[in-house]
């Protein structure tokens, strides 16, 4: 029976074909020259792993990720909850606003906030007309993880939402009919429901925090700088191709690993199913 | 318990909505900084925009990534789609994750691993090698939309004009194909706005001679200094508005005429 692994492969060939050789050989590339190639070491990860500094912008990155996620899921969630149970003229402009959030370019937002925080700003304005003479607000944590939350939220809302929308709201009258109060209905029925949608919006906003380059490095101060803007100076000012390249297995190994976590209790082709 | 809820999601979306809003009366801002409100208004900076090669040659360049992008990405995904579908084989399995891959590795890893491979067969700095990294990130949104387009056709369809005679071409051109094309159609778009979108490898591999609209715009508000980017952002942004609110119209009237 080769006849049909033939045809089959004559369809997918090609995209195999293109991503082997143009997706995991370049990662080859980069795995190999993060060993030293050739004249194999481990020198670089040794670096990058006694360096305090590094350690530090690798727990910050994953502390960064964590409150980001949290502070998006607890402003997500009722988002979403709100467009799937309630729905009407309301929930239609919210699920619109999310989409054009969602759709607009990452740098238009960054721009957007580095206006409003800048010191030419409003904020700082306000912030003057209180009585702080000298605030700042722009390259600060707070300016970097505001910015992150504002670019990640959508991903969260639409994630929740994609699942909350399949809930039969007959089940939540089930439970009214069976004495529940809204309250407890929600926490015993709706909530459980509706928690494989928070598990892949955490998911998603996590493993995208982890690597995000264009927001903290706009929006943050040095002291903000995650794994991935660490990974761009070194590109950039052309340092040492060898630690680069351990960074980003590093990263890389994270990001896997977190995916490799939800694989194993969820299944991955519910990320994107 | 409701009302309060209502009020937080409401109050989340205007965070969401307004903050972007600023851009608009920036883009007519005669100030050379970024300062809000602005001192005062002209439109010089659109005609800047237009006017200054510095912009309009990484605009036409993203355009060219993207259209090309999208042409190889559909033309790898959509057999890749079929194949998967319709046909058991060994591999499959393993076909399946590589197609998915791109998703899962961070643009920065991938920028680093762009810029040490492309530099071996000297596509740093060019077209093709922005288009090549742009196709691997865009396929697995376009392959997972045809998939999904493909999952939902009636096979039937394609019996029923066999039995009446159409060969496998004809039934696939004049049956199968008119059927998919709304999926694909939407599978082309976002692979398009994938690439005109894409900026951290952009930033890294595209160099001076590809650099794309999103390379200029990160590097003109990294140096603070070009006011034409506010037009840039309000530009961008009413695209956004228009095509999501024309997409969310157009959506009612099918469903409401189906």
């Amino acid at each position: 029976m080769a006849r049909p692994d033939v045809r089959a492969w004559l369809l997918v060939g090609p995209a195999t074909l293109f991503i082997f050789l143009l997706f995991v050989a370049p990662l080859g590339e980069m795995l190999w020259r993060s060993v030293g190639g050739a004249d194999f070491t481990l020198k670089h990860y040794e670096t990058f792993f006694s360096t305090p500094l590094y350690i530090r912008v690798l727990g910050h990155t994953f502390w960064t990720a964590f409150v980001v996620t949290l502070i998006c899921l607890l402003l997500g969630y009722p988002v979403a909850f709100v467009i799937a149970r309630y729905g009407g003229k309301l929930g239609g402009l919210l699920l619109l606003v999310v989409a054009m959030s969602m759709w607009t370019s990452f740098l238009v937002r960054a721009y957007a906030w580095m206006v409003i925080l800048g010191n030419r700003g409003p904020v700082v304005a306000l912030l003057n007309a209180l009585g702080d003479p000298n605030p700042k607000v722009l390259f600060t944590t707070f300016a970097a993880t505001i910015g992150l939350v504002h670019l990640l939220l959508p991903y969260m809302v639409m994630a929740i939402y994609a699942v909350m929308a399949r809930i039969d709201p007959a089940h939540l009258r089930a439970a009214a009919s069976l004495g529940a109060t809204p309250g407890s209905a929600f926490r015993h029925v709706y909530l459980p429901l509706s928690l494989p949608g928070v598990v892949n919006g955490c998911v998603l906003v996590f493993i995208i925090c982890l690597g995000f380059y264009v927001t903290p490095v706009l929006l943050g101060g040095p002291q903000d700088h995650l794994i991935a803007g660490l990974i761009g100076e070194q590109i950039e000012e052309l340092l040492n191709w060898g630690l680069a390249a351990a960074m980003s297995m590093v990263l890389l190994v994270a990001t896997l690993g977190v995916l490799a976590i939800y694989n194993a209790v969820v299944g991955l082709d519910k990320l994107w199913g | 318990m409701r009302p309060v809820v209502v009020l937080i999601a409401v109050l989340v979306g205007a965070f969401l909505f307004l903050p972007m809003l600023i851009v608009v009366p920036m883009s007519f801002s005669n100030a050379r900084s970024f300062a809000f409100p602005p001192p005062g208004y002209w439109i010089g900076y659109y005609t800047a925009y237009f006017n200054d090669y510095r912009w309009t040659i990484p605009t036409l360049n993203s355009v060219i990534i993207a259209t090309a992008t999208t042409i190889v990405t559909m033309a790898l995904v959509v057999p890749a789609a079929f194949g998967l579908l319709r046909h058991r084989f060994k591999g499959r399995n393993l076909v399946n994750l590589l197609m998915m891959a791109p998703l899962m590795v961070p643009h920065i890893v991938l920028a680093l691993s762009y810029y040490l491979f492309l530099g071996k067969f000297r596509l740093t700095g060019t077209h093709a090698g922005v288009i090549i990294a742009h196709t691997c990130l865009s396929a697995p949104l376009a392959f997972l939309i045809v998939a999904a387009t493909l999952k939902g056709f009636d096979r039937n369809l394609e019996r029923a004009a066999m039995s009446a005679g159409a060969g496998p071409f004809r039934t696939f051109w004049y049956v199968t194909l008119p059927a998919l094309r709304p999926g694909m159609l939407v599978a082309a778009l976002f692979a398009f706005i994938h690439s005109f979108d894409e900026t951290v490898v952009a930033i890294f591999i595209a160099g001076r001679a590809a650099s794309t609209l999103p390379r200029k715009m990160f590097e003109s508000i990294r140096l603070e200094a070009d006011p034409v980017i506010a037009v840039v952002s309000t530009l961008l942004f009413t695209l956004v508005i228009v095509a999501t609110v024309v997409a969310t119209f157009w959506r009612k009237r099918t469903s409401h005429a189906t």
